[in-house]
């Protein structure tokens, strides 16, 4: 084993076992988790492997088509947390929509009182 | 016309416009509308500048955009029962006297919306050409975006009947607004006329936030809405 594939596995692991214990998720989570670790580790420890995938895809070189794979998923890793954002902040805006309406006030009235900011 | 104008709600979103907005107030309040100012959390003295007027008042916690703020300020009008609802700008670029205008339109070609735009013939507005040039491309854009075409796709002043407000809620917080009540227009078949309006540009509105540039914000949001919605 090379030096990078024990600092790539020890990374993976890591973080894999960081997210179950963060997550604290379900039994299904858990094994997708562990799944992708093991894949992870499989390609790490047989790098040679991508690239006969990826021969068979029909492009050049292994590290390409892991690229490839990557920026889709990144894509759709941020397309997802946009649209999670765009929830929040609907929740959020109903939020504070609510509470400023509870507390609408006349101001005719408000002349001699010491305003706030 | 038969309306009573305290049956008028004149929403007016506005964020740190303290410097103008009594001005505004004072005008709509001379007409005897019903006012509903929108304080999307100011950081400035709007409401101690706004106390002693007869006017509600709402202030969001934190600040969430104009749409937010309209939308806020049409619940709340609904809620007092208003009969037309009037959306304004509170830094003083429209002209008071158009609501008047615009409800007699509405009234007359039995409507539901109406839409105020700088560019038909008979209104009157001191723009830059370069500016004339943004809001026609703007046009276009929300057209396509919003299925139909306008004028004067972005102009603050609007009038709506209480049924047509039913039929809305603005989710787009931010400028997008303007495209996604028109999108409220076209997919409930509301009728909708446009009415020329007057705009003046004084230095304080320019300052604040008319520029070119600003209409790459709007088109950003205007994306991110066809694609989120």
């Amino acid at each position: 084993m090379i030096p990078i594939q024990i600092v790539l596995i020890s990374a993976v692991v890591f973080i894999a076992f960081y997210m179950y214990l963060r997550l604290r998720s379900s039994l299904l989570d858990a094994i997708l988790i562990f799944l992708f670790c093991a894949v992870a580790v499989f390609f790490i420890l047989f790098p040679e492997t991508t690239t006969e995938i990826a021969q068979w895809l029909g492009v050049k070189r292994g590290i390409n088509l892991v690229f490839y794979c990557i920026t889709l998923f990144f894509f759709f890793l941020i397309l997802k947390l946009y649209s999670r954002m765009r929830r929040l902040e609907d929740k959020f805006t109903e939020m504070i929509r609510e509470n400023s309406l509870n507390k609408a006030e006349d101001l005719s009235d408000a002349k001699n009182e010491k305003t706030q900011a | 016309m038969p309306t009573d104008n305290r049956s008028i709600f004149v929403i007016v979103p506005g964020y740190n416009e303290a410097a103008v907005i009594r001005q505004t107030i004072e005008a709509l309040l001379e007409k005897s509308y019903s006012v509903i100012v929108v304080d999307d959390a100011s950081t400035d003295s709007t409401r101690k500048i706004l106390s002693g007027l007869p006017v509600s008042y709402i202030r969001h916690l934190a600040n969430l955009g104009q749409g937010a703020a309209i939308q806020t300020g049409m619940q709340l009008a609904l809620k007092k029962n208003a009969e037309y609802l009037v959306t304004f700008d509170a830094d003083g670029q429209h002209d008071v006297n158009d609501i008047e205008k615009m409800i007699k339109l509405l009234q007359q070609e039995k409507a539901d919306v109406i839409f105020g735009s700088r560019f038909l013939p008979g209104a009157a507005s001191n723009l830059h050409t370069s500016r004339k040039l943004v809001l026609k491309a703007a046009r276009l854009i929300n057209y396509l975006a919003s299925g139909i075409l306008l004028s004067d796709a972005n102009n603050g002043l609007r009038v709506m009947t209480r049924e047509a407000a039913l039929k809305m809620r603005i989710t787009e917080n931010r400028s997008s607004h303007n495209a996604q009540m028109q999108n409220f227009v076209k997919y409930n078949k509301l009728k909708y006329v446009e009415c020329p309006v007057n705009i003046s540009y004084s230095d304080y509105s320019r300052k604040k936030g008319l520029r070119n540039i600003n209409s790459i914000r709007i088109l950003y949001d205007l994306i991110l809405y066809k694609i989120f919605r």
